[in-house]
């Protein structure tokens, strides 16, 4: 009899752990879905296309760069750089588009993007200097050089054909850098679940030294993934280059911040081990939409500080909670 | 035969005890043997930086730096280390002199300094109760801090022009020495004090160098990371008070990039990201070295770019110096084992 009430009680206590579950698994999509049906309702600017369109290209700035950090958030480090090498990369790629036009300035800012990384992959695995304060002084680094080179001058970039990747759209709502986001997206999920390197991220991430003692190529595997949050974050300033029709050196301010709470906000855990795309993909969205409607109501720039940190501290509060209500996950 | 010679003989890698020993020295007279060339090459390279008027400048500006360089090395003792203290900073400064046109000046200083005390409160509870780590906390309230002085001053300057007096806190000499530097003297005093002779700076040592033997000892883990974290926002705010009586008209904007060069001078004086202990002397000198480099910079006319990237180098570099430390001092404990 005792027993049986145990299961009963058990059984209960499982279907409300599933809903619980459900919710605290896309509580981020579930999140997105509620706000934006919410300022749909209260706000009739908020549902038209120019808006939505608005909205989508801001959520890509962040996206493509919250895809790779993802990554390497799964392998159980992140950056704090990329707000100065997107400053350098767009510096570099608006200097060099009119001496040697706009495809190849595209791919020597891509793979500036790409060679930085690797260096801040290099100093944290090689000179063995925590992640977090190696990159830290990576960005000053950067910041200087991108000041060093622009002269401290806003650089224009005004070739329209260039403007195009900012500005144009496809079907007149989905911007190009969106789409390019979308199959950002796609490739790093790819890489997360269905290659062995998703699997040696997911393995260091978990646990560093099981997997050096395995046999992983710990340092090779960190280093590669810091190249790609490089070469994303490089591929985030072009478009946000092009979308500014300029570059200048702190045109990223704060875009660091933005991006490790995208992901953190999405549901990756800052311990490592595990992280969803699909998540942080909902979590630029909705940034993209908290900023929109702040914009709507007339809160100024200064509140998406307070908005971003306190976003990014109550995400981890939750985690934390989510840990704490489902001790086996 | 010395002693030192007797017990390298007897080590079973002497080459190594030799290296640590060197670091140890380096540790305690490394900065202060930089900083002493450093100063005579300014001197020799850049003229007029050995005048009385440019040492008082460069000793105030390290001051600046140093009073939260202090804090810092805390917040690295325990184990964690607090990326709010440039927004902190820059609030402070706004709320005092904000007070100061309201009210006198020793009620704008408290009120700064409960302003930064409430801060850094907050920090540590976060970290602390909701277990999460503290670089996020502070960076995400380094977001939140900025954005409120920003909000609070909606964008404009905020000048302090009814007390005149406020400013000797900047310029004003007692026997000839900065009144900033006295202050951070004092502060050090008190902060020596409190890490090297009282229970509550053993358990900060000992929560940062092994939080699980730290717990199991019965140390109240969380009350003693609160109270290192509310320390920092005190010592942040008191370069905040500082900085407005320098510059007299403040802004939301003010202490970006603080917690780096904060970091950088801890860690720079020989205290270990790793924890477990804090070099506050080398702070002091690393705070001197990084104002007398930017001084001597300045007098050659680099721009400021420069500077920043020389933050960077010069972090990189320590850091790396640091994790040679830390490699040969753990390969010595293994050898011993």
């Amino acid at each position: 009899m005792n027993e049986l009430r145990g299961i009963r009680s058990k059984d209960s206590r499982l279907s409300g752990v599933s809903v619980v579950d459900f919710f605290t698994k896309y509580y981020i999509q579930s999140l997105l879905i509620v706000a934006a049906v919410v300022l749909g309702l209260v706000n009739p600017y908020f549902r038209t296309a120019t808006n939505l369109e608005n909205i989508l290209l801001q959520a890509s700035f962040s996206g493509i760069g919250a895809a790779g950090m993802t990554l390497l958030i799964v392998s159980g480090v992140f950056d704090l750089s990329v707000a100065g090498l997107l400053g350098l990369c767009g510096v570099v790629l608006a200097k060099l588009i009119p001496t040697i036009g706009i495809s190849l300035a595209i791919c020597a800012s891509l793979v500036i993007g790409l060679v930085l990384g690797s260096l801040n992959g290099f100093v944290v695995t090689k000179l063995r200097i925590p992640a977090f304060i190696a990159t830290l002084g990576m960005m000053n680094i950067y910041l200087a050089l991108a000041f060093i080179w622009s002269g401290g001058e806003v650089i224009p970039a005004s070739d329209l054909a260039f403007q195009f990747l900012g500005t144009g759209t496809f079907f007149g709502v989905l911007p190009v850098p969106f789409i390019v986001m979308v199959v950002i997206y796609l490739f790093c999920q790819g890489i997360l679940s269905r290659t062995l390197f998703g699997r040696y991220l997911q393995a260091i991430g978990s646990n560093e030294i099981a997997g050096r003692t395995a046999g992983l190529l710990v340092d090779t595997i960190r280093i590669i993934t810091f190249a790609i949050v490089g070469g994303c974050t490089a591929l985030a300033g072009v478009f946000l280059t092009a979308e500014l029709s300029s570059a200048n050196a702190i045109m990223a301010g704060g875009y660091e911040l933005t991006v490790i709470a995208v992901v953190v906000i999405g549901g990756t855990s800052l311990k490592g081990g595990k992280g969803t795309l699909f998540g942080s993909f909902a979590g630029a969205l909705f940034f993209a939409v908290i900023n929109n409607a702040l914009n709507l109501f007339g809160v100024g720039a200064y509140w998406q500080y307070v908005v971003t940190g306190f976003f990014l501290i109550s995400a981890l509060g939750v985690q934390a909670l989510r840990s704490a209500v489902l001790p086996v996950e | 035969m010395s002693d030192l010679e007797k017990v390298s003989d007897t080590e079973a890698m002497p080459k190594l005890q030799g290296v640590a020993h060197f670091i140890q020295v380096f540790d305690s007279l490394g900065v202060f043997a930089l900083l002493v060339v450093l100063v005579v090459v300014a001197s020799i390279i850049a003229p007029g930086f050995f005048t009385y008027t440019n040492v008082t400048n460069t000793i105030i500006m390290a001051s600046i730096t140093a009073a939260t360089g202090l804090g810092m090395t805390f917040a690295i003792a325990v184990g964690g280390f607090d990326l709010s203290v440039g927004s902190v900073q820059g609030l402070t400064a706004i709320v005092a002199a904000s007070l100061l046109a309201v009210a006198g000046v020793p009620l704008a200083i408290l009120g700064a300094l409960l302003t930064g005390l409430l801060m850094g409160l907050f920090n540590g509870v976060i970290i602390s109760k909701l277990k999460i780590p503290a670089f996020v906390v502070t960076f995400g309230m380094m977001s939140i801090v900025r954005g409120v002085a920003l909000l609070v001053t909606q964008g404009q300057s905020v000048m302090i022009t009814n007390h005149p007096d406020f400013a000797t806190l900047n310029n004003g000499k007692i026997l000839a020495i900065p009144v900033p530097f006295i202050i951070v003297m004092i502060v050090f005093t008190a902060l020596y004090l409190i890490l090297h002779h009282t229970p509550f700076g053993r358990h900060i040592c000992a929560i940062g160098g092994n939080r699980t033997a730290a717990i199991a000892s019965g140390i109240s883990v969380d009350r003693v990371t609160i109270a290192v974290f509310g320390l920092v926002g005190i010592t942040a705010a008191i370069s905040g008070v500082m900085l407005s009586s320098q510059l007299m008209i403040v802004d939301g904007t003010l202490g970006t990039g603080l917690e780096l060069q904060a970091i950088a001078i801890s860690v720079l004086g020989g205290t270990s990201l790793s924890g477990g202990n804090g070099n506050l002397v080398g702070t002091v000198l690393a705070a001197l070295l990084l104002a007398t480099i930017a001084s001597a910079l300045n007098i050659l006319k680099v721009a400021a770019f420069y500077q920043y990237l020389f933050v960077g180098v010069l972090l990189i570099f320590a850091l790396s110096i640091d994790t040679v430390r830390r490699t040969i001092i753990a390969k010595l404990t293994l050898s011993r084992v």
